[in-house]
């Protein structure tokens, strides 16, 4: 009796420092992780302190923990292709979306030092929590990067999702940001049901949460198909709710009339891009073609959202009359057009993806960048503010044309070169397995293109083309307007030397 | 390497930099240097012109004179080999006569510029950058870089007519943006198209390691690299993609087994892929062209730009879409250019006598110019898509010659407008009596378009309808009828130009009561007789001396018909079976 008790306990050892084992091994992966953790710990307890002087310094703290993660992550070469037991996965992949995170975390703090709506609010109401909660935001992002077991990716879905909640809400004393985070919280939770009772299907019917396996696709080969598909529909509606794709999109346009730009920005990006990176890897899987076909179902649904979002975010952007409104409705045509890079099978799509999605980060950042001076320093609310406002801001009204050009995907900014890799690649894909989903969505997205140019064009419309009283010109700070250079000139750079950008990315990846 | 033509692209763009760090008040000062530019490019276009040995060409894939070729973007797409993006510039007789007139127009719009008052340095820097485009796009060899140009002419433009066009300056504006835009997306879809199907044979040489990096490859190796194309024997990673529009012209260059390739065998609508590709990029630049149904944006860009905008609209905007016809669509797809004959050529007839029959209803004298310009653009696609030498001659000599007479036209017009701020036909009477010398100077203008012998209008008429009417014999395009109808065209242009001069310029002196307040009627300036006098001795001399613009032409043209026609019929016999299943 004893004797088998202690051989029970001997095997439970085993098996402990065997995990031990591996939880050390691969720690070493999560070092950027554990170190957005250790900045977030610091700037919550730092914000105990009442001191003005240390209160100054939170904004400072996160950007050297961004930074530092940023420089980790650039030139740490040996974070690649190591496993986190089975739930997460540093490879090139997980890394270049790291730098683009982080990027993504230094932007909106560099944004949020340039509104005066959070700047200038009573010092100790909340200022370490905001930057504190871009850390966590940031930390998610990375896991939902790296995830690879399905639980993985709700936690990490969770996580950006709290923090996101919370940020909304930074300026509760605004009606508006209340009722946005509202609707973030309903949508998000029931969202997040959602996806994981379509996880719990799938673990029903395959027995693991591991879907990068192949023995994952196997047994869902021979499961119903009914059910596969329907599984797939509803954890899908969690990622498509993170990347605000049609039909989950309806957060979309409140959360980002109601949040304060900087996050605005970010919800544009982070999310959108992890959510993406998440999707990538659950498709992965297809480019097996014995598994696309079986899964065609899945397939044509993904093709319809991505065809559904395009359509839906560049019409109903249309009507906008609010430049958030529209740069939101913008922002779901932007998950169209990444949807439908993924779906191109067969053509390798990793690079452009990440391409685009870095393009995206620099014109998206550029464009809120300009709205928020625009709101807190003109009071620019509607899109007829603008009016005229061009000779009076040149050189902030010429950055606004670029960005939204690049939006647009004209020559000669990063924006055309995003999108005619993506197209590439779709035509690349319709080339080698000839279905007319893809020759659809090919046609529609760029048609779609002279749609975008309708509406993106308003505000250079406003700003140039309409008259106004005055000439007088306005004031723009010297960072805010290095902040647009900023922002602008990858936009240049990425057009006319792609070459630079892609050759990195596919240093990474290999 | 020569540099010629990088310095014709690049001079105006060098003239922006310089305009963009003069202060705002030194405006005469931006002007100078505006002028400075466009007179040096115009040099170096004179220069180039004069250089050109019309002679040496071989025929339409080599025989680009003072190329440059530099490596510009290039990646690997994983499987798929590598892509390869070259600055690729050279000039051939197709674009010679585009580019000396881009030079020459380019100029005058800057005189023709001078009174602008309102924003001058932004107007004047859009003005250099549109130069920069325009003058790229004659000059780009390499699809991308064209792409490049086509789309940044637009931006520059929206603007120009935007803030400094008329009263519906916003709604005119837009629609030309959106139009073009819609257009060029067309041509973006088959330019992905066709970049994923062709290959470089001389870089893929190199990647295979059968060549040397920087040693010109020889015939036979290239020839030797296209065969091993269409056996398969090239490995995937080994092939190197490209956008050079010389290279999208052989067939021997398209990978088997690609969408656009002869042999695809694929299908949409009942018609060959390549057959849908070629009527999307032809749908593309037709609405530049502009030919009818796709010209609406035309009246109202010109009526609401201003006058400069309006020459340059007309007499250089206007042509790359038949430069882009005639340099891309047509050689990288001739078995559809020769299918399709009829259906461009129908086209072109139809814009003449439909633009005709519209010039010959307005009321505004502007529209009647946008008008005219759409029934005479009409020639050049019906020379073009006869197929045969003196068509397509005649088409780029309607090009070049409509370039300046349209230029004239457009000035003329604002002449008026400056003066009376109204340019309604019906509201003038005996011009001629208070005007003399502009009346004049009209006369020319509306007697060199209407195709008087002795201005370029009537060589490049006569080219396009001698080639129209041989075509059915000589090359089997287009019914005969077309050519009889298209002398209609004619014959509509001279009555409503006749009818325009008679209204306004002829009888007693009469202006409309309201106008007579504000209007000034004096003759002309000084400025303006340098602008018309100029533009006036150029139609009469490519009118009396032809050759002088048909030397440069004459053995590129050979070039491409022959590489049409040839290319063109074997690639139908192949589709045929697609055609009649």
């Amino acid at each position: 009796m004893t004797y088998t008790l202690y051989r029970h306990v001997e095997e439970q050892a085993a098996y402990l420092t065997q995990a031990i084992d591996s939880i050390l091994a691969g720690a070493g992966s999560l070092l950027p992780e554990l170190l957005l953790a250790i900045f977030f710990l610091l700037l919550v307890t730092l914000d105990l302190f009442k001191s003005k002087t240390i209160k100054r310094l939170l904004p400072w703290v996160a950007l050297t923990g961004l930074f530092s993660v940023l420089v980790l992550l650039v030139l740490d070469r040996h974070l690649a292709e190591v496993q986190f037991l089975n739930l997460l996965r540093s490879d090139g992949i997980a890394r270049y979306a790291g730098i683009l995170f982080s990027l993504t975390g230094i932007f909106t703090i560099l944004l949020s030092l340039q509104n005066p709506k959070i700047e200038k609010r009573k010092q100790g109401e909340g200022r370490g929590e905001y930057y504190a909660l871009i850390l966590m935001l940031v930390l998610g992002l990375n896991l939902m990067a790296k995830s690879v077991n399905l639980l993985m990716v709700f936690l990490a879905i969770e996580v950006v999702s709290i923090a996101s909640y919370i940020l909304t809400l930074t300026l509760k004393e605004e009606k508006r940001a209340v009722e946005a985070g509202l609707k973030y919280v309903l949508y998000g939770t029931l969202s997040a049901g959602v996806m994981l009772y379509g996880m719990s299907f799938f673990y029903g019917l395959t027995g693991s949460l591991d879907y990068t396996l192949v023995s994952f696709w196997r047994s869902l080969l021979d499961a119903s198909p009914l059910m596969v598909t329907v599984a797939a529909i509803l954890v899908f509606a969690g990622f498509l709710f993170k990347i605000s794709a049609a039909p989950f999109h309806f957060w979309t346009p409140d959360v980002y009339q109601g949040a304060p730009m900087p996050i605005v920005a970010l919800f544009s990006t982070g999310p959108k891009m992890a959510g993406i990176i998440v999707i990538l890897r659950f498709v992965a899987a297809f480019a097996d073609p014995t598994i696309a076909n079986a899964f065609s179902d899945v397939q044509l649904f993904l093709g319809i959202a991505a065809l559904v979002t395009l359509a839906v975010g560049n019409f109903t952007a249309l009507w906008q009359r609010t430049p958030r409104r529209l740069m939101a409705f913008s922002s779901v045509s932007h998950a169209g057009f990444l949807l439908m890079a993924l779906l191109a099978f067969g053509s390798d799509y990793t690079v452009s993806v990440l391409f685009y999605m870095t393009v995206l980060l620099f014109m998206n950042f550029g464009m809120f960048l300009f709205l928020q001076m625009a709101e807190d320093n003109w009071q620019v609310r509607t899109l007829e503010d603008f009016q005229g406002m061009g000779p009076r801001i040149p050189f902030a009204g010429i950055m606004a044309l670029l960005f939204l050009l690049s939006l647009t995907g004209l020559p000669p900014l990063a924006g055309f070169m995003g999108k005619l890799l993506v197209f590439s690649n779709v035509w690349e894909a319709y080339t080698a397995t000839g279905q007319t989903l893809l020759l659809v969505l090919l046609v529609v997205g760029i048609l779609l293109t002279g749609v975008a140019l309708f509406y993106y064009i308003k505000i250079p419309y406003y700003l140039f083309l309409k008259r106004n009283q005055t000439d007088e010109n306005l004031v723009i700070s010297l960072s805010n307007k290095l902040l647009l250079v900023f922002f602008a000139l990858p936009l240049l750079v990425f057009f006319f030397k792609p070459d630079l950008l892609l050759h990195w990315i596919e240093k990474l990846l290999a | 390497m020569n540099y010629t033509l990088s310095s014709l692209i690049f001079l105006p763009l060098l003239a922006a930099l310089v305009v963009l760090l003069l202060p705002t008040r030194m405006q005469q000062g931006i002007k100078a240097v505006t002028l400075g530019g466009t007179i040096l490019q115009l040099a170096v276009a004179v220069w180039l012109y004069l250089s050109f040995d019309g002679a040496s060409m071989a025929n339409g894939q080599t025989g680009y004179q003072l190329v440059e070729k530099l490596d510009w973007i290039g990646f690997s797409l994983g499987n798929l080999g590598r892509f390869q993006i070259e600055y690729f510039v050279g000039v051939d007789g197709v674009s010679i006569g585009m580019v000396l007139l881009t030079g020459i127009v380019g100029v005058i719009g800057v005189i023709s510029s001078w009174t602008i008052t309102k924003n001058v340095k932004g107007y004047f820097l859009l003005y250099l950058l549109l130069m920069t485009s325009v003058m790229g796009c004659f000059l780009a060899l390499d699809f991308f870089l064209f792409y490049l140009f086509f789309e940044f002419m637009l931006l520059p433009m929206y603007f120009l007519i935007g803030i400094w066009g008329g009263p519906k300056r916003e709604y005119a504006a837009l629609k030309f943006f959106i139009y073009t835009l819609i257009g060029s997306l067309f041509i973006l879809v088959v330019m992905i198209g066709l970049y994923t199907s062709v290959i470089d044979p001389e870089a893929t040489a190199q990647q295979m390691g059968l060549l040397g990096q920087d040693v010109p490859a020889s015939l036979d190796l290239i020839r030797q690299v296209q065969q091993m194309l269409q056996q398969g024997t090239i490995a995937e990673a080994d092939m190197v993609r490209t956008f050079s529009i010389p290279a999208m012209m052989e067939p021997a260059n398209f990978i088997p087994g690609s969408l656009l390739h002869v042999f695809s065998g694929v299908t949409l609508f009942d018609l060959p892929l390549r057959f849908v590709a070629f009527l999307l990029v032809l749908a593309g630049f037709l609405i530049k062209v502009p030919s009818v149904p796709v010209h609406t944006w035309l009246p109202d860009a010109h009526v609401e730009a201003p006058t400069p905008i309006s020459v340059l609209l007309a007499a250089i905007l206007l042509k790359v879409g038949g430069y882009g016809l005639i340099r891309i669509v047509y050689p990288v797809f001739p078995d559809a250019g020769a299918y399709f004959s009829t259906f461009v050529g129908g086209l072109g007839v139809l814009s003449i006598i439909y633009g005709a029959l519209c010039a010959l209803a307005m009321n505004d004298l502007k529209k009647l110019i946008a008008y005219s310009s759409v029934s005479h653009m009409g020639f050049v696609l019906l020379g073009l898509a006869s197929l045969t030498n003196e068509g397509v001659n005649g088409a780029i000599y309607m090009m070049f010659s409509h370039g300046l007479i349209s230029a004239m036209l457009f000035l003329v017009v604002g002449v008026i407008y400056d003066r009376a701020h109204d340019r309604m036909i019906l509201n003038f009477r005996g011009l001629a009596r208070r005007m003399p010398a502009y009346t004049a100077f009209v006369v020319v203008a509306f007697f060199a378009s209407l195709g008087l012998p002795g201005f370029s209008g009537f060589i490049a008429e006569l080219l396009v309808l001698l080639g129209s009417f041989s075509a059915p014999e000589s090359t089997g395009m287009l019914p005969r009828w077309m050519a009889v109808v298209a002398v209609i065209g004619l014959l509509l242009s001279a009555a409503y130009y006749l009818w325009a001069l008679q209204r306004m310029f002829f009888g007693k002196y009469w202006i409309f009561p309201e106008l007579r307040e504000k209007a000034i009627i004096s003759d002309l300036t000084k400025r303006e007789y340098l602008m018309l006098v100029p533009l006036a001795i150029l139609a009469l001399v490519f009118g009396i001396f032809p050759h002088l613009l048909l030397d440069k032409t004459g053995m590129s043209v050979t070039g491409f018909t022959e590489l049409v026609l040839r290319n063109g019929q074997e690639q139908l016999n192949i589709l045929q079976a697609i055609l009649h299943k």
